[in-house]
């Protein structure tokens, strides 16, 4: 099995078929996602520099469910384990650094998505 | 497809992508980022949800707690809620549904699915609320008839009132003949008092003596068929059959004669010089409705209360006067002294009468 990629583009062209099309609105998702899961990000972060598993637990899943949203299967692969671990009551330092990795090219990936007019 | 659906997601991702599909399926949405607020929305005055779509890993207040706080508030218990999580997070969905969630959907959300799923929450909602409406519009349909039935009560004798209400009401209303045994009583001496009495006083005095003769009436299940002054007409064996019907009006009667003479005695201190009289008869009589549109009366017709009419005209202060035929079913229940043949107006012949002494 291959690595998930950091960009799905299928995952954005099913959601735009999900919308009748309109590019426009899942652009525009996209965008929300880009600030909405960069103060995830910082959260998780938080979490993680307190100590706090238990706080960890929900910015890992909610960035679990909406990078896979939008396409980001390995964020959303990273995410899932790091709420794991936090579940689990270690604090997810690792995937952290890990998912701060994933998170620049995702960045990079959906914004030329975003700009590029839905050539992927 | 119309409602107003309330979508409880801590990522505005989520949110915003639910929100889309619902619209576009013609729903009216609020968004909600955790239980807390969802909560509040729902609660909020005026507020008028169909639906709720609840995430369950929030913040604050989770799809958990909501759904416990949502089943425990009775007015909104009954609103559909559908659970959207990961394909990987069943076991909290199985969770959800034990604790009251309708459904659920897995994200990546599919909108046919989504629809299908909204589609019959809306149904079940809207069944529901046909069915609130009309439990309410019964209640108070009930209540109108308990307040009818309470008023009716209040005019007319028990049993009528009760009759009226009854399933075979209208049928009994409508005319039927039966057996009957009817007492009338009035007062001795109460026109001359009512002409030199204060209309206080009269009334004073009348609504003692209608008091008394109420307690008895009501004790021996009689029908009072009506008021007229000092006057009195009481029926037994309808509409409620009454096996000892005789029995019981003779009962009555000699009780109201029993507590007249208590009262009687301080009306003599005030210087009223009154005197119960009574008559009873009995054979049958056609009953039902009588009057005219507005202004009814459940009543009774036959010679049987000419007679027991005429006897009570005839009674002299303390005198219960009982037909032959009365005496004869009463016989072992009373202590009779024969008064002769008596000639009662509109009766063809004399009519023979005993007076009733005392009960056995």
């Amino acid at each position: 099995m291959s690595e998930p990629a950091a960009l799905e583009v299928g995952v954005l062209d099913e959601l735009c078929a999900a919308v009748d099309g309109d590019r426009d609105f899942v652009a525009d998702l996209a965008e929300t996602f880009l600030t909405d899961g960069a103060r995830q990000l910082d959260e998780l972060e938080a979490a993680c520099t307190a100590g706090d598993a238990a706080a960890a637990v929900r910015p890992a899943h909610t960035l679990k469910s909406s990078s896979a949203t939008v396409g980001g299967m390995s964020l959303a692969a990273a995410a899932r384990q790091a709420e794991a671990t936090a579940r689990a009551g270690d604090v997810p330092t690792q995937e952290l650094a890990l998912m701060r990795g994933l998170w620049m090219p995702l960045v990079v990936a959906l914004r030329s998505w975003i700009d590029n007019g839905g050539s992927g | 497809m119309s409602g107003a659906a309330l979508v409880v997601d801590d990522s505005v991702v989520n949110r915003r992508l639910l929100v889309r599909h619902l619209e576009r399926l013609g729903l009216l949405t609020t968004e909600a980022e955790n239980g807390r607020e969802a909560l509040e929305a729902l609660r909020a005055p005026g507020a008028d949800f169909d639906l709720v779509l609840l995430d369950v890993v929030m913040p604050e207040l989770d799809g958990y707690a909501t759904l416990e706080a949502l089943k425990a508030d009775p007015d909104l218990l009954h609103l559909p809620v559908l659970v959207v999580s990961g394909v990987e997070e069943l076991d909290s969905v199985v969770r959800c549904i034990e604790l009251g969630a309708t459904d659920y959907l897995t994200k990546p959300i599919n909108p046919r699915i989504l629809e299908a799923r909204v589609n019959a929450s809306l149904a079940a909602k809207r069944l529901h609320d046909l069915e609130v409406e009309h439990l309410e519009r019964q209640r108070a349909l009930t209540a109108t008839i308990d307040r009818q039935k309470t008023e009716l009560s209040r005019f007319l004798s028990p049993a009528i009132a009760s009759l009226i209400s009854s399933d075979d009401g209208e049928g009994m209303l409508a005319g039927h003949r039966r057996m009957i045994t009817v007492a009338f009583c009035d007062l001795r001496g109460f026109t001359s008092f009512a002409e030199g009495a204060d209309p206080e006083e009269l009334l004073g005095v009348l609504g003692e003596y209608h008091r008394m003769l109420g307690t008895s009436i009501v004790a021996h299940g009689g029908t009072l068929e009506h008021f007229a002054g000092d006057g009195v007409m009481i029926f037994f064996n309808d509409p409620v059959p009454q096996e000892d019907h005789v029995a019981r009006a003779v009962r009555m009667t000699v009780e109201m004669r029993e507590r007249f003479a208590d009262l009687s005695a301080q009306w003599n201190k005030r210087g009223y010089q009154l005197g119960f009289g009574a008559g009873i008869a009995v054979g049958y009589a056609t009953l039902g409705r009588i009057g005219f549109e507005g202004r009814h009366d459940y009543g009774a017709i036959g010679n049987v209360v000419i007679m027991a009419s005429r006897l009570s005209s005839k009674a002299e202060a303390n005198q219960i006067l009982v037909s032959q035929r009365t005496q004869a079913m009463v016989e072992d229940l009373v202590e009779v002294e024969w008064v002769g043949e008596l000639e009662l107006k509109g009766m063809s012949r004399p009519v023979a009468a005993a007076n009733v002494t005392r009960l056995r």
